[in-house]
């Protein structure tokens, strides 16, 4: 038996600007039952508090809900690890929320092929922002990506749809089968997962030329 | 010029909401690549820079640090509390230009941003003095602004003080633009689009 290895935290993220969650990686538990606390202070004042919530955010982790969430400011946080040998603390981690708007991926993206009024058919792509995020009041911005790729290609084809959550993409090939994903981004932030792919062949007698 | 047609700017609140916010989004972006540019070119190792946190000038004039206290606030004092944290910068931007100097290596194309921000700083006052005439006539602006005594640190000595002094003020610009640009955003929305986008 021996004190617990270090642990590292090694990422912090927030969907929607309005909340955000932190994980760790244990280190080795020294063959000992071991335990985990979060304990952080706020740039500007002195208190230690305590990780508010370590269920929500799954295995390892501490979600702070808005509540607790306070952008433009700076927590410092660590992690200890604590059994019966002893107790390690992972290094310092300095998290400003402004910084680590990561949004989960757009949802319920469909796929259609309409006709334009001069007989021209193409595919139609819509989508809604992601869940939890509220893109209504600008508090949070998204831009988005889509991309797309015949069933037997390997390379996608990118397509950047600023802020709408629709796309109209002309020149497919008839009777081809294609994959399509969506992703987006905060006006200052990182880019989303990919959506699920989403499918749709061509008709054979669509006429796509334009 | 927000208005190149001169004074009688007939210009709806969205237009001249859309016109900030492209300026305010190209501020803050500017802001981010100095700060990692400095951090790039002068941080000594991981963690160097974490000594040199400490309270941003600005910090006197109070924020809403999230959507909800935002939604708290009055739209017209809301616009004078974004008028008032760029104005805090305006005298700052200024000696920041001159003692790039200062620093060692070649700080030329730091200095080149910080012109170049300091000038849509102008551009972007002159804008929100335009938006909020419109979003209240009577609107009473007190000139107020966060008063800024970092000089002399920005003249040190001693370089690694010198080095901090910098990192604080980069890292409060880029602090200070993003929540102009956030709160435009915002307040794009409320008013003139009724709080919904």
């Amino acid at each position: 038996a021996s004190p617990p290895g270090k642990p590292v935290i090694v990422k912090c993220r927030s969907p929607e600007k309005e909340t955000f969650t932190c994980w760790w990686k244990p280190g080795s538990n020294g063959g000992l039952p071991t335990n985990y606390t979060l304990t952080y202070y706020k740039e500007g004042e002195n208190i230690i508090y305590e990780c508010p919530d370590y269920t929500t955010g799954g295995p390892n982790s501490c979600f702070f809900s808005r509540k607790y969430t306070t952008i433009w400011t700076i927590y410092v946080m660590r992690v200890n690890a604590t059994n019966k040998m002893g107790n390690t603390a992972s290094d310092v981690r300095f998290v400003d929320v402004t910084y680590i708007v990561e949004p989960n991926a757009p949802q319920n993206v469909t796929l259609e092929i309409k006709k334009s009024q001069d007989r021209e058919a193409y595919l139609w792509i819509k989508w809604l922002a992601p869940t939890l995020v509220d893109t209504r009041s600008g508090w949070l911005i998204l831009q988005y990506e889509i991309r797309l790729k015949p069933e037997k290609a390997t390379e996608w084809e990118t397509h950047y749809a600023g802020h709408q959550t629709n796309f109209k993409i002309l020149n497919l090939s008839p009777g081809q089968k294609y994959f399509v994903q969506v992703r987006c981004k905060p006006d200052h932030g990182f880019w989303s997962q990919w959506s699920q792919e989403k499918s749709i062949k061509i008709p054979g007698d669509a006429n796509m030329n334009v | 010029p927000f208005c190149p047609n001169g004074a009688s700017c007939r210009v709806s609140l969205r237009e001249l909401f859309d016109r900030a916010i492209i300026v305010s989004h190209y501020i803050h972006s500017l802001s981010s690549e100095m700060f990692q540019e400095f951090d790039a070119q002068y941080s000594q190792g991981p963690g160097f820079f974490t000594q040199a946190i400490s309270m941003c000038h600005t910090a006197s004039i109070s924020t809403p640090a999230g959507k909800e206290q935002a939604q708290q606030i009055h739209q017209k004092d809301f616009v004078i509390l974004v008028i008032h944290l760029l104005r805090s910068w305006t005298e700052p931007l200024n000696h920041l230009i001159t003692e790039t100097s200062r620093l060692p290596k070649d700080p030329h194309a730091l200095r080149a941003k910080a012109v170049e921000i300091q000038q849509q700083n102008q551009r972007l006052l002159e804008g929100l003095d335009k938006i909020g005439k419109l979003v209240d006539p009577e609107i009473t602006d007190n000139g107020d602004y966060a008063v800024w005594l970092g000089l002399p640190a920005l003249q040190s000595n001693d370089v690694e003080s010198l080095l901090f002094a910098f990192h604080n003020m980069f890292r409060c610009l880029r602090r200070d633009t993003h929540k102009v640009d956030n709160y435009l955003k915002f307040l794009k929305c409320q008013i003139a689009y009724d709080g919904s986008c």
